[in-house]
């Protein structure tokens, strides 16, 4: 049967294989990782779907090609697997002819039939001759080699020191000898996505940041009393991001011209709160996965919903659906224990909210009894916003809101709602 | 041919007995080879291009037997005449001609390069006026050598319009080198009549003089004139005087080559050359000279068997090997380009 | 050992030869009485006399004919073509007869010419007095195709052409007549069909020609000192033959192949090599071959103009730099 591009997503109309798990010939188990692919959108794994023999590789590593085009083909298990067939094509059995007048046959050439040998890197970049001509004298998996050149190509020298069981002559990035001091690395397609966004939205939008400090004694209180419950019935850590999560989607309700998006002249108010939530990619790159009718969510719902969210797009297995249709963004660099952040808003949308480290400070406290100082979690929440959209006021005044929803709210009933 | 006749100088004397039997036979073998040719492209046994000079035999002929057997020629593609007076075996002609093995080149040069080193036929030019300049260079080299060789150019009133013409005759009048420059003026380049694209009536001969030459026009039909205006030119040459040009006029019996029928040419002069044709006039004056028919006779007699048997011994040598096309490229034999 | 310029050189290995061979005369465009337009020849004619040594008209045909026409009759005759532009003047006789005339008589005639002319750009000639031909030359079957980067290989090589039996087109480069080398001073006697490795290194290979060789040689020292790059360089010296040995040799020690060109882009020397090294070599190249060459454009004639079209130094490194690795 044939091996097909998946749609991964509705808006999805072509993929990039990047590169092949088995090799022609290979048996492989049902739901066996045949290859990964690429998409604008994201990377993914495609399974086998029935066990059998890969008899035919239809599109190399590195290509690029419509959904619904035949990948591979898998001979059932009990289909009988020739040594003829797996070789393929005809013509691997035809004799070449003799040539007249005589010129000396390249000494290094693969004998005998039509090779094939490996001709791609995991990056799906072609091989040059003098690696395909090692990888197949000493029996090398190409992608096992890590390459030096330039957008990491594996050189010759790379396959050497490969076989001589040395240290790569560089890292997995690539290094190109410029004339400056330092290295190049180029742009991953991902990176160079996120740089044409980041910069048609500071193009795009007037941001202007806001910042509020926010005592989260309320929420270190209830969750540090249901975090152990929590974690054994949802199998999930209990953050401090659903509990804003949860505030900024009652607070929006209330603003809601932050939790819209801006056409031409007019600013569009959604209805529904779909939160994007920013995700760090092990440091190779950020998309934001959205969080559907977030405001409907439960704060359990949320934190688990934040939970699988990450998980799906940091493990690469999602739709690229789902990182379509937020209204909001909810960015969250604390827990590395930053003060603050200047986020750049995640167009269309108007706004986007900064959570950073809480920190345990020395508070004034006023009460009837007097001012007195106290030690108090705190944390600062950041919001950039367009202010094409909205004014100063408007967004200081969202964030009063919003901060006197997390000092303020019974997190205890919220938790157990 | 009032300047024809005129070209008769007055120290020309007649050749003798001996000389003229020779003549007559060596232009014999022309035509009969010539015919033979045609015949074989009848029968498809000659493939290719060929260009007859039948009826312009008195030319090659009359310089053939006044020249040197060390002196050089240089010819053109229509050049089997040229070979042949030299001495080139009809065997060797007609076997390059049928592309055997036994060719004068074995069949790696064909009709119109006819070449017999070994009789000093250096060459059959197929680029109009491109052997001019190298028969003045052999020349030079027989000038520079003190051998007293001469060279001997023909041609086809064509070339007088190229720019090696020019450049060869200047060269050749400055350095005095030992040249005669032939003109075989048959009317018409291929097919077009010389005397609608040239600026005068006389393509070689009115040129002379811009090279400090004498004006020779010689009746090309007439082996005795062209043996005399030979005899003339090549002493000249000999004695360290320098190059003459001469232009001799004739009529080629058929069209420029194989795949021209000559209907161009218009039937009054086709067939007022056609009873100058060289051969029959020639005989008829040997027999005004009292040399006996039989005697004649005997010589079409053996020149025919002669072409039979060559004839024949082309038919059976076998085609060149296939290897042959790969060599003499370089003196070392090969064609090694590379190591 | 003595210091002489390329232009010297060129006198000296004519002289050379012309003392050792009777057979051997010289003929060209104002090469007797001037001492050459370039000053190449200057002395020869006093050394051996006006029937050694002979001034021409301006016929190209006529020079390289005679020259044909000598050596077909024992002579080993040097004729000089002013400028390389100047042989389409007399192609017919260059590629039709003297390349031709022993593979059409199988043998019968033999050729011992060689053509000295003077070829390249670098002297703001424009279009008609720039141009590097050799390519021409190297196309036609029959004609042996020699360029000299150095004074002692003017003499070497032209001493080896001219006891050569077969046609030899000798490209001295204008832009080089000035420069200065070593040579020996007794008797000069080089290869045919030799390239030379200049200077090794491990990790590309350029093949450089005449001009272009001491390019290639600026070019290697900045790739080694700005960008870590250690190149071999190889004088091709000669297009046909066609030292392959040595060029494939050199391109798999370090798996990358330049050329560079001074010729227009199309059908170059540098294409035959590197399609001779995608045959032969393939599973030694490491990366593409990269051909440097001036545009496909006749030559202006402007300073600033030439320079923008010629391969330079930068532009060698330039090039090289963007496509490695």
């Amino acid at each position: 049967m044939n091996i097909l591009m998946p749609q991964l997503g509705e808006t999805v109309s072509e993929g990039t294989i990047i590169t092949w798990l088995k090799s022609e010939g290979d048996t492989v188990l049902a739901d066996e990782i045949l290859l990964e692919l690429e998409t604008d959108k994201a990377a993914t794994e495609v399974p086998a779907p029935i066990a059998g023999v890969l008899t035919r590789i239809l599109v190399p590593a590195g290509q690029t090609v419509a959904v619904g085009t035949a990948l591979a083909v898998i001979e059932p298990a009990r289909a009988p697997v020739t040594a003829a067939t797996a070789a393929g094509s005809p013509l691997a059995e035809t004799p070449t002819t003799a040539s007249w007048p005589p010129e000396s046959a390249p000494a290094d050439a693969p004998r005998g039939r039509w090779n094939r040998e490996p001709k791609f890197d995991r990056a799906g970049q072609p091989l040059s001759p003098a690696v395909r001509r090692l990888v197949r004298e000493h029996a090398l998996d190409p992608t096992a080699i890590v390459g030096g050149g330039r957008n990491g190509r594996i050189r010759r020298r790379d396959v050497l020191a490969h076989v001589a069981g040395a240290a790569p002559a560089a890292k997995a990035l690539a290094v190109l000898p410029t004339g400056a001091a330092g290295r190049l690395v180029p742009f991953s397609r991902l990176r160079k996505r996120i740089a044409e966004h980041m910069v048609r939205s500071k193009a795009t939008s007037p941001h202007v940041l806001q910042a509020v400090e926010v005592d989260f004694s309320a929420v270190v209180s209830a969750r540090a009393k249901y975090k152990a419950v929590f974690q054994d019935r949802h199998g999930v850590t209990l953050t401090f991001l659903p509990f804003v999560a949860h505030a900024l989607c009652r607070a929006l309700a209330e603003y809601p011209a932050l939790n819209a998006s801006i056409e031409g002249e007019a600013l569009r108010l959604h209805d529904d709160v779909n939160l994007a939530v920013a995700v760090d990619l092990n440091f190779e790159g950020l998309v934001a996965p959205v969080l559907p009718r977030a405001h409907t969510l439960t704060l359990t719902a949320l934190a688990t919903g934040i939970h699988g969210i990450t998980q799906r797009v940091r493990s690469g297995k999602f739709s690229a659906d789902e990182l379509k249709g937020g209204t909001y963004t909810l960015s969250n660099s604390g827990s590395f224990g930053t003060f603050l952040t200047a986020p750049i808003i995640n167009q269309p949308q108007v706004a986007i909210l900064s959570m950073d480290g809480i920190h345990k400070r020395a508070t004034v406290v006023e009460s009837d009894a007097g001012d007195s100082i106290t030690i108090r979690p705190i944390g600062v929440l950041a919001q950039s916003f367009d202010h094409r959209a909205v004014d100063g006021a408007y967004s200081a005044a969202y964030l009063r809101t919003l901060k006197g929803m997390i000092e303020a709210r019974d997190w205890e009933a919220a938790l157990q709602a | 041919m009032s300047q024809a006749q005129a070209s008769r100088a007055a120290g020309d004397s007649n050749p003798d007995r001996a000389t003229r039997l020779k003549l007559y036979r060596t232009m014999l073998e022309v035509r009969l080879v010539e015919k033979r040719a045609y015949d074989l492209f009848m029968q498809n046994l000659i493939k290719g291009t060929s260009h007859l000079a039948l009826g312009q035999e008195a030319i090659a002929a009359g310089f053939g037997v006044a020249m040197r057997r060390d002196d050089y020629t240089f010819c053109t593609y229509r050049g089997h005449a040229h070979t042949l007076v030299r001495g080139a075996s009809m065997v060797g002609v007609l076997g390059e001609l049928m592309g055997r093995e036994c060719g004068l080149m074995a069949g790696k040069g064909g009709s119109m390069h006819l070449t017999s080193a070994e009789h000093g036929a250096l060459g059959s030019y197929a680029i109009v006026g491109a052997h001019l300049p190298i028969a003045a260079g052999a020349a030079w080299s027989a000038q520079y050598r003190g051998t007293e060789q001469v060279a001997v150019c023909f041609f086809g009133d064509g070339a007088t319009n190229i720019g090696a013409f020019h450049e060869a005759l200047n060269l050749a009048a400055v350095w005095k080198l030992p040249v005669v420059f032939v003109c075989e003026n048959n009317l018409y380049m291929e097919y077009t009549p010389i005397g609608a694209v040239t600026a005068v009536p006389h393509p070689a001969a009115d040129r002379a003089a811009a090279y400090g030459l004498d004006s020779i026009i010689v009746d090309g039909n007439d082996v005795d004139a062209v043996y005399a205006v030979a005899m003339r030119t090549l002493a000249r040459a000999r004695a360290g005087e320098g190059p003459s040009l001469v232009e001799a006029k004739t009529y080629r019996h058929s069209g420029h080559s194989r795949a021209d029928p000559g209907k161009y040419r218009p039937t009054p002069e086709v067939e007022a050359w056609m009873k100058r044709d060289p051969l029959p006039t020639y005989r008829h004056r040997l027999l005004e000279l009292a040399i006996p028919d039989a005697e004649l006779a005997a010589i079409e007699g053996d020149v025919r068997a002669r072409v039979d048997a060559a004839t024949e011994a082309a038919r059976k040598s076998p085609p060149p090997p296939v290897e042959l096309a790969f060599t003499q490229v370089w003196a070392d034999g090969g064609f090694a380009w590379r190591n | 050992m003595e210091e002489l310029t390329y232009r010297e050189a060129v006198a000296r290995g004519i002289a050379q030869e012309m003392a050792r061979d009777q057979s051997v005369v010289f003929l060209g465009e104002d090469i007797a009485s001037a001492g050459g337009v370039f000053k190449t020849t200057g002395g020869l004619l006093e050394r051996f006399g006006p029937k050694r040594v002979r001034d021409t008209p301006i016929s190209e045909q006529a020079i390289v004919g005679a020259a044909v026409g000598a050596a077909m009759t024992g002579l080993r005759p040097i004729a000089e073509i002013m400028f390389s532009d100047f042989l389409a003047v007399c192609w017919d006789i260059v590629a039709n007869e003297m390349a031709k005339m022993r593979y059409m008589t199988n043998g019968q005639v033999t050729m011992p010419v060689v053509i000295r002319t003077a070829n390249g750009a670098g002297s703001r000639f424009g279009a008609q007095h720039s141009q590097s031909v050799e390519n021409w030359a190297m196309m036609v079957p029959g004609l042996k195709v020699v360029a000299p980067s150095t004074p002692a290989d003017v003499i070497g090589l032209l001493a080896a052409a001219v006891r050569d039996p077969d046609p030899v087109l000798f490209f001295e480069h204008k832009s080089l007549y000035g420069t200065k080398g070593l040579v020996p001073e007794d008797t000069l006697v080089d290869q045919l069909g030799k390239a030379k490795v200049l200077r090794q290194g491990s990790d590309v290979t350029l093949a450089a020609l005449a001009a272009m060789v001491p390019r290639a040689l600026a070019a290697a020292e900045r790739l080694a000192s700005e960008h870590g790059v250690s190149a071999t360089v190889v004088d091709v010296r000669s297009l046909v033959p066609l030292d392959t040995a040595t060029l494939l040799r050199e391109i798999q020690h370090t798996g990358r192949l330049v050329t560079i060109e001074e010729n227009p882009r199309l059908c170059g020397w540098g294409a035959e090599i590197v399609s001779i090294a995608a045959h032969e070599i393939f599973y030694s190249l490491d990366g593409p071959a990269l051909r440097i060459t001036t545009p496909h454009l006749p030559l202006p004639s402007a300073d600033n103009l030439e320079d923008a079209v010629l391969p330079t130094v930068d532009r060698i490194v330039k090039e090289i730099v963007e496509t490695f690795d």
